[in-house]
């Protein structure tokens, strides 16, 4: 038992690979996505025993760690751990495989087996690159997440799908081939000081780096991440990419695969090259804001159903970067927190999308319209859905939305006020688009007679989404669980770069997280007690807006907020 | 008169093993009845493998000459690079003989003198890794060269072949001639040397305009042989016209032992720091000849049509990238590292290439040549068709781009970081450039297996062999298999390059 505790990561990585070999055994047909499907049940059984082995309390950076010699005359190692916000990534990516290959019943219904085995090996690069703490571990599930991903794009994809998968493909390596480089040239750098060379994360987190050299170095890894996520103006392989993928392929890559990037700068790029970081901060925040704007602008102008979520995903993440790049407790948490709920609300609208897909065989705005009265239900789902994707209070978007922004407001960003404001109306133009789709698509009179026949979510459906819109309300109206597993990480992060300079990082004074006073004052005597609760900083967070907050309030979303969050 | 010990032939096993082998198989073949040939593959690997195992206990061993004559300097070194390539070899033989059993079998051109002479270019392959005399190397050179151009004209019926065996007759013939030149321009210039440690020692004190002559005379004899740009011109066509598996041994063996002399002769004989040097030392001229050859290879494979040509274009990029290698051992301080990358990248290319131009010989046409033989066409839908095959191929193609999990991705891997350890900075760049333009026609291939259906007249593919199908499944596997587990031949490769020292 305590062996298979140790090695819970692993095992957990690693089942869905041998559920892929398992397949290659078995004869065409349902039977493989029915192995398919069990392994990622069994896969997210086991990922909950995670939860219950993580120790919010501890001090450790990383828990669960193995470090075994992988090629030891290389210095490359096993080396795996998460930290809290990587453990909630896990659970989002074990959660949402079953329902995506349960979900591929319907869509995939050629070559099935295979479909299978490359959603299983997809399950476990993914994984992996989140557990890895070596940098060629976790180069090789980085890249190995492309093939897989390239293959379900390009064979069950629709008419244009070559040209997008390839695109796709490219893009991504040309990023991630100049983080390769990269990382060989900090590889070289750690045997600089006489010792042996390692590729190992603690080793590339404790290089001193020049400050030009930071320059190059972080733009290299950033490139790659900035492709993954995608940050504008390197995102114009996604639309192609979702619009051609099948509907299980444009979940897993809108939910998890784009967290690549966010989670690459999260845990390697900025902790790397904090000098870099600060320098070509202003770079990051200004890509991110005009992501936000100009996906935005262009979802309004989209016709096609899945181009306009893919366009409204450049759009979120943007949200994620600027709070990650806030470099404060709220923002970063807010981060956190919005990658979970895209993968969630994305996702599941994406899902929406293939459904509705199946039934009509379209997937432009102006093929339907009014069908709210033929599919009731379907529209109260995708209602709820989209209310989540635009932030309303009591889903979990607004959640992670309130805490970026006011993460960016109170931040020692430079021109952070400037900045957050241009992101809110992002927030605006988000209400503008995904309700007008709605509005389009579910309300007035049925303008097609062919929609009139069109049937109501089956027991099937409801079993696939069913689980999302639960989530949604729970993350919604309860974050305090999810917020304190990542409370210590999320901390951990923004000291690690206010340590290098608390002029620019960490939670200014003024503000509500109090982690930066406490470093700075441990006497205490600055702040009343009961509000510097520990270890979770985020509850007063949820609750203080009343104290602090008002303030912000003006600007963010609505006054009605702050109470609501946390009940 | 030179007396030989019993450790010379201990470490001469591994070549006179496979001379032995090629004897047998010519004296059976006259002896048996000739329909029976189906042993004579098997009989190549076994030779290959008893051979293979010979050099096992190379690989560990402290180096000492062998064939030494009293007052110069010895003709040959039994020591871990040369037992390193003797295995690359023999792997090499070893399956591409399966490969051709198959291969040839289904085109009824089953004959001994073709494996025979597999064997005796492989023991000329085996002896060139293990020479430390400019004479030797160019025997051992010949050995190798002459019966490949036997092979490639094995199957001359027909326009291609016939261009291909001659183009690679004469322009082999040329470069071992401009080989031989230069040596004889060094003897000249060291005042009567021919061994490379005594060059070395000749050299210590600068060299002159002749000595530069030579060198640079020795080294495009090499850069012909390994097919490196600008020197690459034949190997598209000789690799496109040669019957597939002889390509395949081609690619792997000649480039496998071409690099290994090469390397020797340039760290051993002209090491020294005014001669190796980045600026202004031969290792600037590997540094340009890589670049030109990692930009000419990638970016000619593009418009490929031809799965087997743009294969022919893919081992002249991965020659640039060996050759990247060899450019950072300039540096003293890298060599040892460089060496464990040139040596990891071989295998790779051993298991990888080899397997690429097998999946080629499987599907070509039983009729011969022919402008579709080898069109992409012919691997529309093949992952319908021949799942396993699709599945090999796509691996190869992987490993080819230098993707994870494969031997090509931590071939690359070591190579990329000998030349970031020798701060050749923008040749690691252009590397890294060069992989993506190569992402390109490697995804192709896939891109028509998977998502592509034949059109037209339906693809007709030769039935699967059984032999050609086990070289297949062992190159598959090594590919894996190294990328997974570096360690089982890394650790060989670093302990064997220890000797370029640094």
């Amino acid at each position: 038992m305590g062996a298979a505790l140790h090695n819970l990561l692993s095992i957990i990585t690693f089942l869905p690979l041998l559920g892929a070999l398992v397949l290659l055994f078995v004869p065409d047909g349902k039977v493989g996505r029915g192995v398919a499907f069990w392994t990622s049940v069994v896969t997210f059984l086991v990922s909950l025993g995670l939860l219950a082995g993580f120790d919010t309390a501890s001090t450790q950076a990383f828990q669960f760690e193995v470090n075994v010699p992988w090629v030891e005359s290389a210095g490359i190692g096993y080396h795996v751990g998460i930290d809290g916000v990587t453990l909630l990534l896990i659970l989002l990516t074990t959660f949402l495989m079953p329902i995506v290959i349960a979900s591929a019943k319907s869509g995939i219904t050629t070559r099935i087996k295979e479909f299978s085995l490359a959603m299983l090996v997809l399950e476990t690069a993914m994984l992996g690159a989140f557990i890895s703490l070596d940098m060629v571990l976790f180069y090789v599930f980085w890249e190995l997440m492309l093939i897989p991903m390239f293959l379900i794009i390009g064979v069950w994809g629709s008419e244009n799908r070559i040209y997008a998968a390839v695109k796709f493909f490219i893009y991504t390596m040309v990023g991630s081939l100049l983080m390769l480089l990269a990382i060989l040239y900090m590889y070289w750098l750690t045997g600089q000081g006489g010792g042996e060379r390692s590729f190992d994360y603690f080793a590339f987190l404790a290089l001193e780096i020049a400050p030009q050299v930071q320059i190059f170095l972080f733009l290299a890894f950033a490139i790659a991440f900035a492709v993954k996520v995608p940050m504008f103006p390197v995102h114009t392989w996604l639309p192609d990419a979702h619009v051609q993928a099948p509907a299980p392929g444009s979940v897993v890559l809108a939910a998890v695969l784009l967290k690549m990037g966010t989670y690459g700068f999260y845990r390697f790029a900025f902790p790397f090259f904090p000098h870099a970081t600060f320098e070509l901060r202003w770079l990051i925040v200004a890509l991110s804001v005009i992501g936000i704007i100009y996906g935005s602008l262009m979802c309004m102008a989209q016709r096609d159903m899945k181009k306009l979520i893919a366009y409204s995903s450049v759009a979120h993440l943007g949200f994620v970067m600027l709070g990650l790049s806030a470099f404060t407790t709220a923002g970063a948490s807010g981060a956190v927190y919005q990658m979970l709920n895209h993968g969630i609300s994305t996702g599941a609208l994406f899902l929406l999308v293939g459904m509705l897909y199946e039934r009509r065989g379209s997937r432009l705005i102006a093929d339907y319209g009014g069908i709210a009265k033929v599919v009731p239900a379907f529209a109260a789902v995708w209602l709820i859905v989209t209310l989540s994707s635009i932030g309303l209070p009591g889903t979990n978007g607004f959640v992670g939305e309130f805490l970026i922004l006011s993460g960016t407001f109170f931040s020692k960003m430079p021109k952070g006020m400037m900045w957050g404001t241009l992101a809110t109306s992002g927030v605006v133009l988000g209400a503008v688009y995904m309700l007008w789709m709605y509005q389009r698509l579910w309300q007035g009179k049925v303008t097609k007679k062919e929609n009139e026949n069109i049937h109501d979510l089956t027991l099937r459906e409801w079993m696939i989404v069913g689980p999302l819109v639960a989530l949604i309300f729970v993350m919604g109206l309860y974050p305090t669980p999810f917020l304190k597993l990542a409370a210590p990480s999320v901390d951990r992060f923004i000291s690690q770069l206010e340590k290098h300079d608390s002029t620019l990082a960490g939670d200014p004074p003024a503000s509500i997280g109090a982690k930066a006073m406490e470093a700075k004052a441990p006497t205490a005597a600055l702040e009343p007690a009961e509000l510097r609760v520990n270890p979770d900083q985020i509850k007063p967070f949820v609750r203080r807006p009343q104290a602090v907050l008002p303030k912000a309030l003006p600007v963010g979303d609505g006054a009605a907020i702050p109470g609501q969050g946390q009940r | 008169m030179p007396q030989y010990s019993s450790t010379d032939f201990l470490a001469l096993a591994p070549v006179l093993i496979l001379v032995l082998g090629g004897l047998v198989l010519l004296m059976l073949e006259v002896f048996q009845d000739s329909s029976k040939r189906g042993y004579q593959a098997w009989f190549t690997t076994a030779v290959a493998g008893l051979a293979g195992l010979a050099a096992l206990p190379l690989l560990g061993s402290d180096p000492h000459p062998i064939l030494a004559v009293e007052g110069k300097a010895a003709f040959a070194v039994a020591d871990g690079f040369g037992g390193f390539i003797a295995l690359i070899v023999c792997l090499g033989l070893g399956l591409s003989a399966l490969a051709a059993g198959g291969f040839l079998q289904a085109r009824d051109a089953d004959r001994g003198e073709f494996y025979a002479l597999a064997m005796f270019s492989a023991a000329g392959m085996a002896l060139l890794g293990l020479s430390t005399d400019l004479l030797l190397i160019f025997i051992a050179i010949e050995i190798m060269s002459i019966p490949i151009y036997a092979l490639a004209a094995y199957m001359r019926k027909g326009a291609k072949p016939a261009e291909a065996a001659f183009k690679y007759f004469i322009l082999g013939a040329f470069s071992t001639a401009i080989y031989i030149y230069g040596a004889a321009l060094i003897f000249g210039a060291t005042g009567g040397k021919t061994g490379l440690s005594d060059i070395a020692i000749a050299v210590q004190s600068g060299g002159s305009l002749l000595l530069f002559a030579g060198l640079a005379l020795v080294a495009v004899g090499f850069l012909f042989k390994v097919g490196a740009a600008p020197f690459h011109m034949w190997a598209p066509d000789v690799y496109e016209g040669s019957p597939t598996p002889v390509t395949a041994f081609m690619a792997v063996g000649v480039k496998a032992a071409g690099f290994a002399a090469m390397v020797r002769v340039f760290v051993v004989g002209f090491g020294g720091e005014h001669l190796a040097n980045l600026e202004t030392g031969w290792g600037n001229l590997f540094a340009i000849v890589a670049l030109i050859t990692m930009v000419v290879g990638n970016l000619l494979a593009v418009p490929q049509r031809s799965v087997k040509r743009m294969l022919a274009y893919s081992a002249i990029a991965h020659a640039g990238y060996l050759l990247l290698g060899v450019a950072a051992a300039g540096a003293p301080e890298v060599r040892a590292a460089a060496g464990e990358g040139i040596l990891f990248y071989l295998a790779a290319y051993t298991f990888t290439g080899f397997g690429a131009f097998a999946v080629v010989s499987a599907l070509e046409r039983l009729d011969g040549e022919g402008p579709m033989s080898w069109d992409l066409d012919r691997f529309a839908g093949l992952g319908k068709k021949r799942p396993a095959l699709a599945i090999a191929m796509t691996l190869f193609m992987v490993s080819l781009a230098g993707i994870p999990p494969t031997a090509g991705f931590i071939g690359k891997l070591y190579i990329f970081r000998a030349a970031i350890d020798a701060k050749l900075y923008t040749l690691a760049i252009a590397g890294i450039l060069t992989s993506v333009i190569s992402l390109y026609y490697y995804l192709r291939v896939v891109v028509y297996m998977y998502m592509r259906e034949s059109e037209g007249t339906a693809v007709v593919l030769p039935e699967p062999r059984m032999n050609a199908a086990v070289a297949l499944a062992i190159a598959a596997v090594g590919t894996l298999g190294l990328g997974l587990l570096p360690s089982i031949l890394g650790d060989a490769a670093q302990l064997s390059a220890m000797i370029l020292g640094g």
